[in-house]
């Protein structure tokens, strides 16, 4: 069977850098301040960003990080490339585009809509909209499965890389924190009686084949049930760190746990879940191969 | 390890998939005047609707799932302790709650966007909802996904589903790009003028040898998967034939061997001519090649559930050995010239391996090959 690594990662939440979410975090940008969305352009470049909703604009910073591409360098331009796919994971990405368009119907302005709104009424134009920029021509899919969305990513990921389907995954999760994506998130249950705001952020990670990279850590998907795991208690909660990630979360997670596993001592073997009642349990192991100096 | 239908099942406009073959053999259409929206509002004024409820509910795609779900389950009588997975596909999920919670007050919650509940209800034993919004192509990722699970050995047996209703802003595009929008879909004619929504859904059980009771409907040899990476809304030719290449080195099978294609057909100005020109690259030199059908012109684009709709009526046609023609076809395009569109009357024929294509917003692309069982 085929082991998955994961060889590149990027966070990028507006208004934190990653050493000070993972505190001690060493390494390139990792002291760098992420942008917020509409000053995407300083990471990206401006040409194409004039239509993109916000979090897309976050998924494609997280990409263009990942992907090791200096602020402001163009991405490569040539055929898609089909050997590379892309997982994305967002839920509530399109929500405030899907939201306008209908209040302008209701107004009777609806020759007013612009038809470049078009890709935003559809709930892939985040997975669409990276493949495109970046020229992933293998298969590009979009998972919203709430909660769990992010760790379903980054499992469904590791299954095309498991089935042959593409040599390197580009699995990225983001969520915009606009006014309609925060009311709508602050309808979600309650944990606790409390439930930490939305916060707009993205992550992402690439994975390939673990016999491509022989020092990256390896990625197992946990099966298992919901419930299993009521009553553990996380070494580091990402939540209370910097807020609901929610759709982003489970693959900040990864992010998060490829940068410490193995480079620092007694963490060979980082366990990641996110879970919530109406969404169901995930759980993904993200284990070194190099031991903790 | 090879991958089988265990069971299927489909709604839409014209009824459950016995009920909707029955009506493709008799050429019907489904379309009636658009429910639910304000059609001078939207500049739509046609549909494919399920026959329900008025006044408009919310979650009636998760209604409609769980009844596919819950009737192919129990068709396919599935093996006491077997591992099973779901994986939903769809194109607008439950952004018609977001909409009218936003514009009406009505309740909803985050966690209605996605399908896990709707697997609750009809399937509590499985362990995983995984929910995929891949535009007009979902169904088939979710299909391409579900056997890679059950070929990797994660799971014993997966439900994939795929269900749409409309949504206001997707019905605005609609109005919004064709100055007067079609009042049916007509599939790969010259006259074709665009594409209206129908609501639908679907199912299908996938499972490995012996997880199941029932007889295998059919054999599922291959998905091929692609994203064109080119345009945010227009399809492009290359990426298409990159799925349907895919598609066949999975399956193992050459393009002569392709018997039937139920193709995506959507009646718009640019996936048909692509499609079609698609499909002659693919088969070109094959003599006589593959039957050429399309259910859209019937039951409207389904989006999410399009691709395993399409599905399960071509199982219906591998079983009765009858091909529907295309609802909606009298002249077809100049780019199909070549293609044996199934016109007019069904054709009594029997298929072995059937190609069945989705093509998605976005460019993204699922086409899946099934053999007879």
């Amino acid at each position: 069977m085929t082991d998955v690594a994961v060889t590149a990662w990027s966070l990028h939440v507006p208004g934190t850098c990653p050493a000070a979410v993972v505190p001690g975090l060493a390494g390139p940008g990792s002291e760098v301040e992420a942008c917020s969305p509409d000053r995407a352009h300083e990471l990206l470049g401006r040409k194409g960003l004039l239509n993109k909703d916000a979090a897309t604009r976050l998924a494609l910073c997280a990409v263009h990080s990942a992907l090791g591409l200096r602020p402001g360098q163009g991405r490569a331009v040539g055929p898609p490339d089909p050997s590379v796919a892309v997982v994305a994971s967002s839920n509530l990405g399109n929500v405030g585009a899907v939201t306008d368009v209908v209040a302008m119907v209701r107004d009777g302005r609806r020759k007013q809509i612009s038809p470049l709104a078009a890709p935003g009424v559809s709930g892939n134009v985040l997975s669409s909209a990276v493949a495109i920029w970046f020229g992933f021509g293998g298969p590009a899919l979009m998972i919203c499965s709430g909660a769990a969305s992010g760790l379903d990513a980054v499992t469904a990921g590791t299954r095309l890389v498991r089935a042959g389907r593409a040599a390197r995954v580009v699995v990225v999760g983001a969520e915009p924190a606009d006014e309609v994506a925060a009311a709508l998130h602050g309808l979600r249950e309650p944990v606790r009686d409390a439930r930490p705001p939305l916060r707009q952020g993205s992550a992402c990670v690439i994975l390939e084949p673990a016999g491509q990279a022989p020092a990256a850590p390896l990625l197992t998907p946990v099966p298992g049930d919901p419930g299993e795991s009521a009553g553990e208690t996380a070494a580091m909660d990402l939540t209370a760190a910097v807020g609901d990630l929610y759709g982003a979360l489970g693959v900040a997670q990864t992010a998060v746990a490829a940068a410490v596993v193995g480079a620092r001592a007694g963490v060979d073997r980082v366990r990641l879940i996110c879970r919530d009642a109406p969404d169901g349990w995930r759980a993904v192991d993200v284990t070194a191969r190099v031991s903790g100096r | 390890m090879p991958v089988t239908v265990a069971a299927s099942a489909a709604r839409t406009c014209l009824g459950d998939d016995a009920a909707t073959f029955a009506a493709l053999l008799r050429g019907e259409c489904g379309v009636t005047d658009l429910r639910y929206f304000r059609a001078g509002a939207l500049n739509v004024r046609r549909g494919y609707h399920i026959a329900g409820p008025r006044p408009e509910r919310p979650g009636m795609a998760g209604r409609w799932l769980a009844g596919c779900v819950t009737e192919a389950v129990s068709r396919a009588r599935l093996e006491p302790g077997c591992r099973v997975a779901a994986i939903i596909g769809t194109g607008l999920g439950g952004l018609r709650d977001v909409e009218r919670w936003a514009a009406d007050g009505q309740p909803t919650r985050p966690d209605q966007l996605h399908f896990a509940a709707a697997i609750r209800a009809a399937a509590p034993f499985a362990r995983t909802a995984i929910t995929i919004s891949n535009a007009c192509s979902a169904g088939g990722y979710a299909l391409a996904l579900g056997q890679d699970l059950v070929e990797l050995g994660d799971a014993d047996a997966v439900i994939v589903a795929g269900a749409d209703s409309m949504t206001e802003s997707m019905l605005a595009m609609i109005g919004r790009f064709d100055a007067e929008p079609t009042d049916r879909i007509r599939p790969f004619d010259s006259g074709r003028a665009g594409a209206l929504l129908g609501e639908g859904a679907a199912a299908v059980v996938l499972v490995r040898e012996g997880a199941a009771a029932a007889p295998a409907l059919a054999r599922l040899l291959g998905c091929g998967l692609s994203c064109d990476a080119r345009y945010e809304t227009a399809p492009d030719l290359a990426g298409v034939c990159r799925a349907m290449r895919d598609a066949l080195d999975r399956a193992g099978r050459s393009p002569a061997d392709v018997d039937l294609v139920l193709a995506h057909g959507t009646g718009t100005r640019l996936n048909d001519p692509t499609e079609a020109a698609a499909l002659r690259e693919i088969f070109a030199g094959q003599r006589p090649g593959p039957l050429v059908t399309a259910v859209k012109g019937a039951v409207g684009h389904t989006s999410g559930a399009s691709a395993l709709t399409s599905l399960t009526l071509g199982l219906h046609s591998l079983r009765s050995g009858m091909v529907p023609a295309i609802v909606g076809l009298s002249e077809p395009l100049a780019e199909g010239a070549g293609l044996r569109f199934v016109r007019g009357a069904p054709r009594r024929s029997r298929p072995r391996l059937m190609q069945v294509n989705a093509f998605g917003f976005g460019g993204v692309n699922a086409v899946a090959m099934l053999e007879a069982a």
